[in-house]
């Protein structure tokens, strides 16, 4: 079942005379639990390309539609309800509210939804065991670990059972060790739950737990590569041997 | 690019960051120099021989030149740790602190140039209209001349150099002192520093509100002064103020987290949007703003409480006239015929009454509520002017008497706070016969007579036969100097001005004489009541003038002072909004906790001094005139609405930083 489809996304940045087309007329389709990274040179237009699918940024041409709804018909109110209830996000800088407690800032898309606080309690219970951060509930962002605070990040990504989840290089600013754990994490909440996810990284090894890796150059489609059969470790060389052919310069890191 | 160049760039950059700080240096520099102008304006200082206008004008300019000097420096202050990271970054690249120095130096004084010339333009034209202000305040019908006076213009400049060398050593010292990095991390340490809450914490939180509570209680009872020491009324004093101030800040540095954080508490991580936007912020920022909240809490309670009474002194001026002169004129015995047949004369319309006075010696200690304090001497025996029920019924139609009763009137609310006495308790008449006991029914603060005949003090009103038996006694007789006060009451008090001088004329300026038997003369001189209502105005006008003048300007100071703190608290929460609106709420929901945090912000400083200057204006109001309750309600409710619209300004402003957040 098709969750995510986009077809000619163009987005094109300043006027007329500097007009940049970060974006030239993509198409892309997310299935129902599939497991995608986004990956490409720095300039490639990764970011781009997720903000506009989750909706942060508008397309300035193409059609996107997730889970039948049509981003571009959208009102901003119903954009941010949908955003609030359909979709989660998991950003670099982990985006928690220093004045909040972790627990607060996990149920902070609950907060006008008309989840009873019964069940969001359960949902809380439920998340924080999976991420393993129960104890830290009462604790401020400022008292918590890099790759603690990632992981809050995540269960307030999933805390609304959202449709599809966006990770913008979530394990950027982590070290390799809080990296891997995060992403067991995120891969078995993609396997037991069935939660589609879909991920901007720059990272063969973090696209190596992924299902599906779309490669970007220049604002279009390069090509993409299946993990199907094949262990992390050949499908983490088959990434490698890729971005050796997209051109090894221009990485971000 | 030269240094000239990168100063118009960065200031035409920063507009936005300097626009509010600009705006306030134009405000002081306007209300300055008109002040000043004021003094030197010759149909102000000469509208009035009594008293000392311009005296006046300079100690109030004095007072305003603190106000602007302290403002000054704070928003300098403020302004400084925005632009921290961008002194920081001219550091990175290699510029050397001289340099940083020179540059904000040229900034600053080209800044502070305009804002002079545009704040004495301004200023020059705005003096007219206080010096209209002014005389209108004092009733007095002038031409106000519109005059540049080269001798404030001089002041002022002289003032605000001054002031800008200050400001730059101000700067200097900023920038010479902090280091890169901490120049870098500026905004982020002194802002949010989240903590967990103690339990002592909460403990001093309720001791605030233990303190403001004793403060209040004890304005309560100010005058109610139990010891013989004549100075405990100055240690209540200071005790009030000590308890409020100290209270205002444990209020501000613990109460109010310690509140949120048991509403917080409750709510178990389940907050809602507004909870997120306004609760937790507030609650963390408590522990910086404490401080800065209080000043603003007590410089506003101040200006709030003297504006108060000097308005209640003002609007005070026709009753308090009317309590010291109950009728239009007064003429005595029968020498105010002349003035009378010249009114009729003229056909000027008129009401009289007569009054017919008795003095006789009253004891009244059984009046006193409390037991006099040792240390006091008051004189609880002494003559009083008696009137017949008859008589004061014509002023007064309400009152009736019973055999053996007696009204006290003229007891003001001024006499009943400092000497309590209490209705239904006897008094005692010295006649020939003995003494007399006469039942007070009840103490009424209206007068009758003039404070000319009461020494400012009560009359006794007792029923006709008493006062006819009474009148019969000869020691009462020879006593009493004047047997008749005839009040006048124009029908038309549009001629007010006309029969003044047909009363300075007739009356021999108000001078009447008596002479008993025994060879004994009395005297007295007294005034119309327009007259004396008119010289309370020459002073209670200027003080509101000035009080009022400086009150705007206090409240402008504070109010800018809380609308700078929450530019800068918006754009230091503009990350936060960014991860909300990307989450998925809209603008509108966000600005409803903002709302909220708003609410809070302006209201809690605004409430508090509300309260703090209630209790202050309650506690001493009567020492100032008759009126409480419209000058109070007055005065705050144009303090609530100027707070408002500077809470309505940030609203403005946070809506716009929420828009651009995404």
């Amino acid at each position: 079942m098709t969750i995510l489809s986009g077809r000619k996304i163009k987005k094109i940045y300043g006027k007329k005379a500097t007009a940049q087309e970060v974006l030239k007329g993509i198409d892309l389709e997310v299935s129902k639990g599939e497991f995608v990274g986004i990956m490409g040179p720095s300039g490639s237009g990764k970011t781009t390309l997720l903000n506009v699918l989750a909706s942060i940024d508008k397309a300035t041409e193409g059609v996107i539609e997730i889970s039948g709804h049509n981003l571009r018909t959208m009102k901003e109110k119903t954009l941010s309800n949908f955003r609030r209830e359909q979709l989660g996000f998991i950003f670099q800088d982990y985006n928690l509210l220093d004045t909040l407690t972790v627990k607060e800032n996990i149920l902070l898309p609950l907060s006008i939804s008309k989840i009873s606080k019964k069940e969001a309690e359960q949902r809380f219970q439920e998340i924080t065991r999976i991420l393993d951060i129960q104890e830290l509930a009462n604790k401020y962002p400022n008292e918590i670990s890099g790759g603690q605070k990632q992981r809050t990040s995540a269960a307030r990504s999933l805390i609304s059972n959202p449709t599809i989840v966006f990770a913008d290089e979530p394990t950027g600013a982590l070290d390799s060790k809080a990296a891997t754990a995060l992403l067991s994490n995120l891969e078995k909440i993609n396997k037991d739950k069935k939660v589609t996810i879909m991920m901007v990284t720059h990272d063969a090894a973090a696209a190596s737990f992924c299902s599906r890796v779309l490669f970007l150059k220049d604002g279009q489609l390069y090509t993409e590569l299946y993990k199907g059969e094949k262990n992390r470790k050949q499908f983490f060389q088959e990434i490698i041997n890729t971005q050796g052919v997209l051109g090894g310069d221009g990485y971000d890191a | 690019m030269t240094l000239s160049q990168l100063v118009f760039r960065s200031m035409k950059k920063n507009i936005r960051h300097y626009y509010l700080y600009f705006f306030a240096l134009i405000f002081s520099v306007t209300l300055y120099f008109s002040f000043v102008t004021l003094q030197y304006n010759p149909s102000v200082v000469e509208v009035s021989d009594s008293i000392k206008i311009s005296a006046g004008l300079k100690a109030a300019s004095y007072l305003l030149l603190f106000v602007v000097v302290f403002f000054v420096l704070y928003a300098n202050r403020l302004f400084m740790k925005r632009r921290s990271k961008e002194i920081g970054l001219y550091q990175l690249i290699g510029m050397s602190k001289g340099l940083v120095t020179r540059l904000l130096v040229l900034e600053n004084t080209i800044l502070w140039v305009s804002a002079l010339a545009i704040g004495v333009g301004l200023g020059f034209l705005s003096s007219r209209i206080f010096a209209m202000v002014l005389l209108r305040i004092l009733e007095k019908d002038v031409l106000v001349q519109l005059i540049f006076s080269v001798e404030a213009l001089q002041m002022t400049i002289f003032v605000f150099l001054a002031l800008l060398i200050i400001v730059l050593i101000q700067t200097a010292i900023g920038i010479r002192r902090v280091s890169l990095l901490t120049l870098f991390t500026a905004n982020a340490i002194s802002e949010v520093n989240v903590k967990r809450f103690s339990g002592i914490q909460m403990l001093l939180g309720f001791i605030g509100l233990v303190l403001i509570g004793y403060g209040y209680y004890l304005s309560t009872t100010l005058f109610e002064l139990e010891s013989d020491n004549v100075n405990m009324l100055f240690y209540k004093m200071i005790a009030i103020l000590g308890s409020t101030i100290g209270g205002t800040y444990f209020v501000f540095r613990f109460s109010v987290a310690f509140v949120l954080e048991l509403i917080r508490k409750r709510k178990r991580g389940h907050l809602s949007i507004q909870d997120v936007l306004s609760l937790s912020p507030i609650m963390h920022r408590m522990k910086s703003n404490a401080m800065s909240l209080t000043t603003i809490t007590v410089i506003s309670a101040t200006a709030l409480g003297i504006l108060c009474l000097s308005y209640i002194s003002y609007y005070s001026a026709g009753s308090s006239a009317k309590q010291s002169i109950p009728f239009d004129y007064i003429v005595l015995n029968d020498q105010g015929e002349a003035f009378i047949e010249a009114l009729k004369e003229k056909k000027i319309e008129f009401t009289q009454t007569d009054i017919e006075i008795l003095d006789v010696e009253v004891e009244k200690k059984n009046l006193f509520v409390d037991d006099i304090p040792a240390g006091f001497s008051v004189e609880t025996k002494g003559f009083m002017s008696i009137t017949k029920l008859s008589d004061v019924q014509k002023v007064l139609p309400k009152l009736i008497l019973k055999e053996e009763e007696g009204y006290i009137t003229g007891y003001s609310s001024m006499m009943s706070e400092i000497i309590k006495w209490e209705a239904n308790n006897p008094v005692q008449l010295t006649t020939l016969a003995g003494e007399e006991n006469l039942s007070i029914k009840e103490l009424i603060a209206d007068s009758v007579l003039g404070y000319f005949l009461t020494g400012g003090g009560e009359t006794l009103v007792v029923t006709d036969e008493k006062f006819e038996k009474l009148a019969t006694d000869s020691s009462i007789q020879e006593q009493t100097f004047w047997s008749k006060q005839v009040g006048i009451d124009l029908v038309d008090r549009s001629q007010l001005k006309e029969v003044q001088t047909i009363y300075e004329k007739t009356t021999n300026n108000g001078h009447f004489e008596v002479t008993k038997d025994n060879g004994t003369i009395n005297s007295v001189d007294m005034g119309s009541q327009e007259e004396f209502r008119l010289s309370m105005l020459d002073v209670y006008g200027l003080i509101i003038f000035v009080t009022g003048f400086l009150g705007l300007a206090f409240l402008m100071t504070t109010g800018s002072i809380l609308y700078f703190k929450q530019m800068t608290e918006a754009e230091e929460e503009r990350a936060s909004y960014t991860v909300l609106r990307k989450i998925g709420f809209t603008a509108n929901e966000l600005m409803k906790g903002i709302y909220i945090k708003q609410l809070f912000s302006f209201g809690v400083p605004l409430v508090i001094g509300l309260a703090h200057s209630y209790f202050a204006v309650k506690s001493g109001w009567m020492l100032f005139g008759t009126e409480l309750v419209m000058p109070l309600l007055i005065t705050m409710s144009i303090y609530v609405i100027l707070y408002s619209i500077f809470a309505f300004l940030t609203i403005g402003y946070y809506r716009k930083v929420v828009k651009d957040s995404l």
